[in-house]
């Protein structure tokens, strides 16, 4: 047998191996007298570094404890400004997220309203609630009355504008809101993962 | 899990949230509890007895100061243990500039009368060769071989991925193996 299990012997010897590459260590080392030899260095070792002394009784736990007590430093006392922010910085996601669903149903709700409003459905008293597109074309009819000479695709472009780019005004801030919202979210993240690393160099 | 492990996990728990809210003497119980495993691993990091107390005492305020921060996802003694082992290598960073390493055998542990000169000289070694591994390797063979950590456990106590646990102990065990020969064939 030539592919030897080495690189695993130390796992396995600490027991941190499972299913398949277990059977697999199992299976060789029921073949190869190379590998159970390495195992039984492996455990030889482990017996000397145990057998070695350790520190030893030194100082008697209470002492111990009471030396460790007398150390202590005051904890300063976290102002509750501090608190508050720690709070709301936890908080954060949440508002995140509620200011983002919010966001959505407004997006969603205009869009039905608006949809039924040109369908005719809210009736004459509600039409004027209709968003003037003529208001919209504005650029575009500053540009014709000036007599400005564009071509078509000038034209569509200025169109596309003046309706707040291919998709809408609606749509146009509906996305600023999202990207807005991603953004402080990643900045959170970032903010987080800063601490908990901070947490680890203690 | 046994009810008697259950209820001292709920007990260590009750006595964290208490040294959290700054009870001194609920920290002081955790630092009974902890204190043989936290000057063992300090010990067994620096390799001398008189530095590991101090290192130990050192740990266990810099856990007081932090113990605010610490959120019981990990064992307290894994969350100890990182700190003991950071200090430790603090310690022994102060202590190179200053002292020989290999001179501090002298002020190794007591091991009584009983123990025989051949004995003393195979602690000795040992110590000489574990002291002599890097000491990211040195960190992981001691929480696995003297705490008997898991790869998992000793992962999240050092803040590094299983692959590097599983790697820089094999690293330390066969540098031991090479400067512990010897004493392996007598085994």
């Amino acid at each position: 047998m030539t592919d030897h299990v080495t690189a695993w012997l130390g796992a396995y010897h600490d027991g941190e191996l499972r299913g398949l590459r277990l059977r697999q260590v199992e299976t060789h080392l029921a073949h190869c007298a190379t590998c159970r030899a390495e195992l039984e260095r492996l455990r030889a070792l482990a017996t000397l570094l145990q057998e070695s002394p350790a520190a030893g009784d030194l100082t008697p736990p209470e002492r111990f404890v009471a030396q460790v007590g007398l150390r202590l430093p005051r904890r300063p006392e976290r102002p509750t400004w501090q608190r508050a922010m720690e709070i709301g910085w936890r908080l954060a996601p949440v508002g995140l997220l509620g200011a983002w669903a919010y966001g959505q149903a407004v997006f969603v709700v205009t869009g039905v309203v608006m949809d039924a409003l040109q369908m005719g459905l809210g009736g004459d008293v509600v039409a004027g609630l209709l968003p003037v597109s003529q208001q919209r074309l504005w650029l575009a009819e500053v540009f014709s009355l000036s007599n400005v000479g564009l071509n078509d695709a000038g034209r569509i472009m200025l169109r596309m504008l003046s309706n707040g780019g291919p998709l809408g005004w609606g749509v146009m801030l509906h996305l600023l809101l999202s990207v807005v919202i991603g953004l402080l979210c990643c900045s959170w993240l970032a903010s987080w993962w800063a601490r908990r690393q901070h947490r680890q160099q203690i | 899990m046994s009810s008697q492990s259950a209820s001292s996990a709920e007990t260590e728990l009750r006595l964290i949230t208490q040294a959290q809210q700054g009870d001194r003497r609920a920290f002081g119980e955790l630092v009974r509890r902890h204190r043989e495993g936290v000057v063992n691993v300090v010990y067994r990091m620096c390799g001398d007895a008189n530095l590991a107390e101090d290192a130990a005492q050192e740990a266990f305020i810099r856990a007081w100061q932090h113990l605010p921060s610490y959120r019981p996802r990990s064992p307290f003694r894994n969350w100890v243990y990182r700190i003991a082992t950071n200090v430790a290598l603090d310690a022994l960073r102060r202590e190179r500039e200053t002292v020989d390493v290999d001179a501090l055998s002298l002020a190794a542990s007591d091991e009584g009368p009983e123990t025989t000169m051949e004995e003393k000289e195979r602690g000795e070694r040992v110590r000489q060769a574990v002291l002599a591994l890097p000491p990211a390797s040195r960190a992981v063979l001691v929480l696995r071989e003297y705490e008997g950590l898991s790869y998992r456990e000793i992962a999240g106590t050092l803040n590094i991925p299983i692959g590097t646990v599983m790697s820089r102990l094999n690293y330390a065990r066969n540098r031991l193996r090479e400067s512990l020969t010897p004493y392996l064939e007598v085994l």
